[in-house]
């Protein structure tokens, strides 16, 4: 008798309208406003994609307080790395008891973005960004170095829509 | 009342032929916009927004400056409705394929049966009981002569919607048989079958205001279910109204019943083969079939012209006949716009459904016809006719 009068009766199909109607009603009183934002998907070229903190992007390296690299030249991000991309090269500078690298070569083509790189790292060092528009015509400009309009030191010139609130 | 000659009595025909096709093309196109708009909100997302590319276009125009400035644009509604212009321009300057092994003729009558029989229903269909206005008197030819509410409010005008409504389904059969192809052909005898099986159900849900009322025209069936029954009627015009609603989705092929159209299992059904405006006829008759229905739903369970669904005005009324006389004639009398916004509604309430109910499997959608809603529609026919009894 419940199961005859549950299927009589639309109950399941009522709370379902429900649902979507309580969806439009947000979005709908909503949808101009950039800051109170009930849709979960965005406008993404003109508005920029929020990230989550975690996510992977591009390899970075991090700077110290004096502008220079924080990064060692011990090897081991060269070394967990799976595929191979990082080539590290270290010098000397005056003034800096740890060695600096001369050459931080990035193969960003052959990247898997896994992160062990920064799992390796000791020093904190290294973190991956939240660059994710990262396409290019050429195969050169996937080699990263220390020098250059795309280098390791800072973001990308592309990918200018993505952000995250993790610096 | 002054006499109209037959000339004149021609010209006023036309003349609200004439508006009755402008409100169907307005409503329609804009259903069609509204559909991804909503159906976007109802997801959780935003619909159609831009035309094409990244800011180009008209929208792109509108709104370049608004994003440079980091706000939303506030036209956000409405940036998606210059699509629909590309949407028309496409169908009309599509190439019209015609498959070598279709059966000509008949693949071009199906979808000109299809539109005409969906249009040709809204000549019964009475907007505003008596005189929609007058012509003012300085008008030539036609000055002073009242325009009914509806073209042509003949004495069986629910029997007239019902047998155009069946010719629509011949459309779409011989759409699915003339393309001599199988998946349009599985398409239209599916759609043959669900049209025969919600065509019971649905005819017998229209038996209930046809018993109250008394009456075959629409204009009188509308007052009498708005004005003219006591409160208890609520009951069989609730029950009426929900059944007659779940078999005008079906009739209409949409979601939750859009058998015919299936798009994972048969492409996409009836008009597979179709291209061109051919197929913007199908698509157009779609819509226009759903206002048909919104149109029959909204006058004869929600009240028509009336403000309020369910005969609930009749008991109103009364209480407000102490109100300002202004208030009284907006609240008690009919009016065309409560009807057109009943119609609005109604086909929100279609976008509704269509986004929130998944498609029925073919056997379930057979055992709701035949097993629920035709015992259902024959109980609510005993309480009309019990209503019917006590009036």
């Amino acid at each position: 008798m419940k199961k005859f009068l549950k299927t009589l009766i639309p109950f399941d199909i009522a709370k379902g309208l429900s649902i979507t109607g309580t969806y439009f009603a947000k979005v709908f009183l909503t949808a101009n406003r950039a800051k109170v934002k009930q849709h979960v998907v965005s406008e993404y070229p003109e508005v920029p994609a929020p990230l989550e903190p975690r996510f992977r992007g591009r390899v970075q390296l991090i700077l110290d307080e004096a502008g220079d690299p924080k990064c060692v030249c011990c090897n081991a991000c060269a070394k967990a790395c799976p595929t191979g991309v990082i080539t590290i090269e270290g010098g000397k500078k005056e003034g800096r008891k740890t060695r600096i690298p001369t050459r931080w070569d990035y193969e960003m083509e052959r990247c898997v973005f896994c992160g062990f790189c920064v799992e390796a790292c000791s020093f904190d060092a290294i973190k991956l960004n939240s660059q994710f528009e990262l396409a290019a015509y050429d195969r050169e400009d996937f080699s990263l170095g220390l020098t250059g309009a795309h280098n390791v030191l800072e973001p990308s010139p592309v990918g200018k829509f993505s952000y995250s609130d993790e610096a | 009342m002054p006499t109209i000659s037959l000339t004149q009595s021609l010209v006023i025909s036309l003349i609200q032929c004439v508006l009755v096709v402008v409100f169907i093309f307005v409503v329609v196109p804009l259903t069609v916009f509204a559909e991804r708009k909503v159906l976007g909100y109802l997801q959780q997302r935003l619909g159609s927004t831009r035309i094409a590319g990244h800011l180009g276009g008209l929208t792109g125009l509108l709104n370049r400056g608004m994003w440079k400035l980091g706000k939303v644009p506030v036209l956000s509604y409405w940036r998606g409705l210059p699509g629909l212009v590309g949407d028309v321009m496409k169908m009309l300057l599509k190439e019209d394929i015609l498959p070598t092994k279709a059966d000509k003729f008949v693949f071009w009558i199906a979808p000109a049966l299809s539109f005409v029989a969906s249009v040709v229903v809204f000549a019964t269909i009475c907007f505003v009981p008596g005189t929609f206005f007058t012509f003012p008197t300085w008008v030539p030819f036609l000055g002073g002569l009242p325009v009914s509410g509806g073209i042509a409010d003949v004495n069986v005008g629910l029997l007239w919607i019902l047998g155009m409504a069946t010719v629509g389904v011949y459309g779409i059969v011989l759409a699915g048989w003339a393309s001599n192809s199988k998946y349009p052909l599985l398409g239209g005898l599916r759609s043959a079958a669900q049209m025969v099986s919600y065509e019971v159900p649905l005819t017998l849900s229209l038996l209930a205001p046809v018993l109250i009322s008394g009456s075959l025209k629409f204009s009188e069936m509308s007052q009498a279910m708005a004005v003219g029954v006591p409160l208890w009627a609520i009951i069989p015009q609730v029950i009426g109204f929900l059944i007659y609603l779940t078999c005008g989705f079906a009739e209409t092929n949409r979601v939750p019943f859009d058998m015919p159209e299936a798009e994972n299992e048969l492409v996409a059904g009836f008009h597979t083969e179709y291209s061109g405006m051919k197929f913007g006829f199908f698509y157009l008759a779609e819509y226009v079939n759903m206002t048909v229905v919104s149109a029959m739903a909204a006058g004869f369970f929600l009240g028509g012209s009336w403000l309020l669904p369910f005969g609930l005005q009749g008991v109103v009324n009364p209480y407000l006949a102490s109100l300002p006389s202004w208030l009284v004639t907006l609240l008690c009398e009919p009016h065309a716009a409560f009807f057109a916004i009943k119609i609005v509604f109604l086909l929100f309430v279609f976008i509704w459904v269509r986004g929130t109910i998944p498609r029925y499997r073919y056997d379930q959608i057979m055992a709701v016809a035949w097993k629920y809603l035709i015992p259902l529609t024959l109980v609510n026919l005993v309480l009309a006719a019990a209503v019917r009894l006590a009036m």
